[in-house]
């Protein structure tokens, strides 16, 4: 069972040049305003509470729940190839999309399904590639929200690179880049630390910390918190409850306005756990044991959020038009879903190059011309 | 799935996956030094199930769940291996052995040369590779080529579960570095595995003989090669297989015997026609049986794309008809 | 698709999976069940899962039963027509399947290579081949019929007009082969070409070389060598001898060591560059022999220090390893002067061309019963005749006449060899 530790480290010294690592980057304290009970903690009676906010979280958790819920059941009836579920995870990817602006770039890795929803991308696009219609699901550019990486660890640089032509022309954007426990192992993710914080880049590190890499529990991937190994890069970083939807907004919004006004960028350690398996091919018993999962489910974002605003008098009409939204949603899931079309190899051809490649020509003919004699007898 | 050690005297059948855990669970017994390291291998047993029960029977310290960096993979069973040890390592994905490319090809490859000899890196790494699950991105590459072009490394492929056993077993007990590749649609079809290996690691094996034409193939076409020497004879004609097992070094003797017998050769892989195995193996033969050949050496790959996504995968990669089409064109060279 | 209406087949849960048990059924015949209701759990390789319903209805048939391992794509419950209210409605269902793809599941793992299409065409039937691009005016054959033309004196570009495609095959050459006369057919060739290569090259270039460098001039001698030839006997009768190859070249190589260490300006070479005579004070005696492949001149490394059984030896191994093939590299260079055997062959003499770089080569006859003239009297003797050619830019005929004239006496009467010992 993991105990999440809280602590109490020196305040932050703000000073116009960039630490070089040091304790001024070590996030301050564990962050949590809403404790998993729901009742609101120390932090969070000195944090004004946003009850509209809240409800907005609420809805947005909800119905990515759902989403990610009907997609894993498509994938238990044939109509996905494979699906990675989001679930448990809701609060860490609302609460920090949410706090970003829609301008901000955001690189996800390949399991930001909730944040990818919050951003305006549609069911059909958020299914396609996991159905094998394509490798990218929806442009990137309509939604400054990138198609996903599966390779880990590999946006990280990607967005630090995205965040370097951010600083050369000098505006306020935050460029945002989500990753897990397990990628940050990859030489890509510290190198993409070092690099951002060396350059005082505009990148927001985002790590959702799910305690699980397939089978690789953190205590095995890593012997320090990785919000104190970006710290030591000279990366200022948070540390948050990630099943705090509440909390997580609002570190998200501290780290961004730390990069907006010129502070380098920031990591948020976003503490959460992977309530289902690594995918729809894994098996999670086989390695975690069931008092673990049972306590995690104690600590779930949207319960407790519920729970919260239950009881700071939420009209229950809320809640019921929510299920109605809810269901409705989950239908138009499933139809986008077995809508999808399916794709034609011969259409592929003009995407793998840019100019003309004479041996992509030669093998569109070929395969145009394998099509014709299919079935043919001389 | 079994969980035999050994093949002992008599033949089983078993999966490919489950041939390839008997054979790692078989050489770990005979050599203590032997381990076994990679992402998921130990408590999971690997996402292919090809290590379950390893861990439970050999522990930490010989069956080693790695945090999450292939580079680190790679080069920290580098280092094992100068001091004595023999490392197994999985890759989980073919689309994945990139991050550690530096370490298979700057290092693993060339340190026996560059120390003259002294320095020895008994290292195997196990690759699941090609397509055909449906799978997502950078599940499904064939990119053996890379390796098979590296001096200073060996690069097999097993095509059932008989190979899988015998090979990987032959492999660790090489004192060369091994790229292991494994067909990973294959991983679940069950074969025979006779308790005789019959053949060593860097020889071909005539899976079927033929008179007027010789497909070669390794890995997840020898099937496909089998089906279309099938439907050939369905047809009148006479298809042999070759299953090359070993890409790098290439059975030649094998090729040109066979090459020499039918005068037309078919190569058939997964990988891009464009400098894949195929060039290499057209190249050779051509060379060496040229007055022996009626037809030039043809090849069937994919198509120049990156791996198209799942749905259309069938499209892309060599089906028994496209290789029916070329054994058709190679034929119609020269005809008398 | 893996659902119609009516039917759920167990799909590929796992990235390649091939087979599933079904372990639990949750339902039975008759319940009426909504989407992602569970239907039942099946165990794969990987893991065990719960497989939900895709679409609201009642369930018409369970056709896999408890314990049952099934292939994926088998057919696991069917639905009856009564439906939900809010069922799946009828514009969900997918299009239909472009009609390239093969009818297969989403992720459905491994297929079998099976199913074909396309068919061979039979023998012969292919017609004329793809005429071959190119504007070359070679004419066109795969290797084997290039080859097979070439063997058996087939002009291929004769065929060439006539082939279909232009490309000329085995079948045509054969014809054109079998079209000459019964006749001609007997008649051997009119000519046979061989390439030049290797030590026929070797040859005539340094002949060419010497010839037309060195200006040659050749001198006769002939010679009683009854004395000789009577000493080449004993001395094969010597038990002292045995084991030694004794020949009438060893006396003659002999002598002409001799000859050259009385008139030393003979084992010289002319140094066109450095504008020098070079003369040698070692002699490197070179063997002309003929072997399988042409002639070639090995020499006998500082043969004059050698005495009459080393110098036996040392020819003896000379000449085997020349006849083998064998003959190292290091032997075939450095030699300083020469003799030719061509009394070998049953001849008299001539006029032997100089092994380029030396400065004179002695030729050696065949020894012949002549009719010679003796204290006045016609006798039956032993004769020979000797030839040097000699390099006249640094041999005079002087010298050379002295040097034939000493390998003749010497010869005539071996006990003079005393007076060089």
């Amino acid at each position: 069972m993991t105990i999440i530790p809280v602590h109490h480290t020196q305040h932050e010294t703000t000073s116009s040049a960039p630490p070089v690592g040091g304790l001024d980057s070590v996030a301050e304290q564990f962050v949590q305003l809403v404790a998993p009970d729901g009742t609101l903690t120390r932090q969070g009676e000195a944090h004004r509470l946003d009850l509209g906010l809240a409800r907005t979280l609420y809805r947005d958790m909800v119905l990515a729940r759902r989403f990610d819920h009907e997609a894993m059941a498509l994938q238990r009836q044939g109509e996905l190839g494979l699906w990675l579920m989001s679930w448990g995870q809701e609060a860490a990817q609302v609460g920090s999309i949410r706090a970003l602006r829609p301008s901000d770039m955001v690189f996800p890795s390949y399991r930001e399904h909730a944040a990818a929803l919050c951003r305006g991308i549609g069911p059909a696009e958020l299914l396609a590639q996991w159905r094998g219609c394509v490798h990218g699901g929806w442009d990137p550019t309509a939604h400054r929200f990138h198609i996903y990486s599966l390779v880990l660890g590999t946006q990280t640089l990607h967005a630090t690179g995205y965040a370097t032509g951010v600083a050369m022309e000098g505006t306020d954007e935050v460029v945002a880049v989500y990753f897990g426990d397990g990628a940050a192992s990859q030489g890509d993710v510290n190198e993409a630390f070092n690099w951002a914080a060396a350059g005082s880049l505009p990148v927001l590190f985002f790590c959702q910390n799910n305690h699980w890499a397939i089978s690789t529990p953190t205590s095995r991937q890593m012997r320090t918190p990785i919000h104190r190994r970006a710290a030591g890069f000279g990366v200022r970083s948070f540390h948050v409850d990630g099943n705090d939807a509440l909390a997580v907004h609002e570190v998200t919004r501290q780290a961004a306005e730390h990069i907006r006004s010129h502070g380098g960028p920031a990591l948020v350690e976003a503490v959460t756990y992977r309530r289902g398996g690594h995918s729809s091919s894994d098996d999670p018993d086989r390695y975690r044991a069931p008092a673990e999962v049972e306590a995690w489910e104690a600590r779930d974002p949207v319960a407790r959020l519920r729970t919260l605003l239950e009881e700071h008098d939420t009209d229950p009409g809320f809640f019921a038009e929510l299920q109605a939204e809810s269901d409705a949603f989950a239908l138009t899931v499933r139809e986008a879903c077995r809508g999808l079309a399916d794709p034609h190899l011969r259409d592929l051809f003009a995407h793998a190059y840019a100019e003309p490649h004479p041996q992509v020509e030669r093998d569109r003919r070929d395969f145009l011309a394998h099509l014709a004699q299919a079935g043919s007898v001389v | 799935m079994t969980t035999s050690s050994t093949i002992g005297t008599t033949s089983s059948l078993m999966t490919m996956g489950a041939a390839l855990g008997a054979g790692l669970r078989s050489a770990m017994e005979d050599d203590p030094r032997v381990l076994v390291m990679g992402e998921d291998v130990g408590v999971l047993g690997g996402v292919f199930r090809v290590t379950d029960g390893l861990h439970k029977d050999f522990g930490d310290r010989r069956v080693v769940d790695t945090p999450l960096a292939e580079s680190g993979i790679v080069g920290t069973a580098i280092e094992l291996a100068l001091r004595g040890y023999r490392p197994v390592c999985e890759i989980q994905f073919d689309g994945f052995v990139y991050p550690a490319f530096d370490q298979i090809v700057s290092q693993l490859a060339k340190m026996r040369a560059r120390s003259a000899g002294r320095l020895a890196l008994p290292v195997v790494i196990r690759v699941p590779f090609g397509g055909g699950i449906g799978a997502v991105e950078h599940h499904s590459e064939s990119n053996e080529a890379y390796f098979a072009h590296t001096a200073g490394l060996r690069v097999v492929a097993c095509s059932d579960a008989h190979d899988a056993f015998h090979m990987l077993r032959q492999a660790v007990r090489s004192d060369d570095p091994v790229i292991f590749f494994e067909p990973k649609q294959r991983y679940w079809q069950k074969s025979v595995v006779e308790p005789d290996a019959g053949l060593p690691l860097d020889r071909a094996r005539i899976r079927r003989t033929g008179t007027d034409c010789t497909l070669v193939a390794y890995g997840p076409t020898v099937a496909t090669a089998l089906a279309a020497a099938d439907a050939a004879e369905e047809d009148g004609y006479s298809v042999g297989v070759v299953d090359l097992r070993s890409l790098s070094p290439l059975d030649l003797a094998t090729l040109e015997a066979e090459a020499e017998r039918t005068g037309r050769v078919v190569v058939v892989h997964e990988a891009q026609t464009f400098l894949g195995m195929g060039a290499e193996v057209a190249a050779a033969v051509t060379e060496s049986c040229f007055y022996h050949l009626e037809a030039p050496v043809l090849r069937v790959g994919s198509y120049h794309l990156p791996y198209p996504p799942a749905r259309v995968e069938d499209q892309f990669l060599p089906d028994v008809d496209r290789v029916l089409e070329a054994i058709d064109r190679s034929l119609g060279f020269g005809e008398a | 698709m893996t659902t119609t209406r009516n039917e759920f087949a167990l799909p590929d849960v796992g990235e390649g999976l091939t087979e599933a048990e079904l372990v639990k059924w949750h339902v039975s015949v008759g319940d009426t069940v909504r989407v992602n209701d569970v239907l039942c759990e099946v165990e794969t390789a990987k893991a065990v899962v719960e497989l939900p319903s895709p679409v609201d209805g009642v369930i018409g048939a369970l056709c896999v039963a408890e314990g049952e391992t099934v292939p994926v794509g088998t057919v696991l419950v069917t639905f009856g027509q009564e439906a939900a209210s809010d069922a799946v409605p009828e514009s969900v269902t997918a299009p239909e399947p472009d009609e390239q793809a093969p009818t297969v599941l989403v992720g459905s793992g491994p297929r079998a290579p099976g199913a074909r299409r396309r068919h061979l065409r039979p023998r012969g039937g292919r017609g004329t081949p793809r005429p071959a691009p190119g504007g070359s005016d070679r004419p066109r054959a795969a290797p084997p019929v290039r080859k097979l033309a070439r063997t058996l004196g087939v002009d291929l570009a004769a065929l060439a007009a006539e082939a279909p495609g232009g490309v000329v095959t085995r079948t045509a050459v054969e014809r054109a082969a079998h079209a000459k006369t019964p006749a001609a057919q007997a008649e051997p060739p009119r000519e046979t070409r061989v390439p030049i290569t290797g030590v026929r090259r070797a040859t005539a270039a340094a002949m060419t070389r010497s010839v037309f460098t060195a200006p040659h001039v050749t001198e006769w001698l002939t010679v009683d060598v009854t004395a000789t030839m009577d000493l080449v006997a004993a001395l094969k009768r010597d038990r002292d001898w045995t084991g030694v190859r004794v020949t009438p070249l060893l006396l003659v190589a002999k002598a002409f060591l001799l000859a050259i260490r009385r008139y030393p300006e003979i084992n010289s070479r002319w140094d066109e560059e450095n504008q020098e005579i070079v003369r040698q004070h070692y002699v490197n005696l070179g063997i002309a022999a003929a072997t399988p492949r042409g002639l070639v001149v090995p020499n006998i490394k500082e043969a004059h220090r050698l005495d009459l059984a080393g110098l036996a030896a040392a020819l003896d191994r000379l000449v085997t390893a020349a006849r083998a093939g064998t003959t190292p590299p290091a032997d075939m260079t450095g030699g300083t002067i020469t003799i030719t055997n061509i009394g070998a062959f049953g001849v008299d003499a001539g006029t032997p061309i100089l092994n380029p770089g030396e400065a004179a080569i002695l030729a050696f006859g065949a020894v012949r019963p002549m009719p010679w003239v003796v204290d006045g009297e016609i006798r039956v003797r032993q004769v020979t005749q000797l030839a040097l050619s000699f390099d006249h830019r640094l041999v005079d005929g002087e010298l050379g006449s002295h040097v034939l004239a000493e390998v003749g006496r010497i010869l005539h009467d071996p006990a003079r060899a005393i007076l060089h010992v």
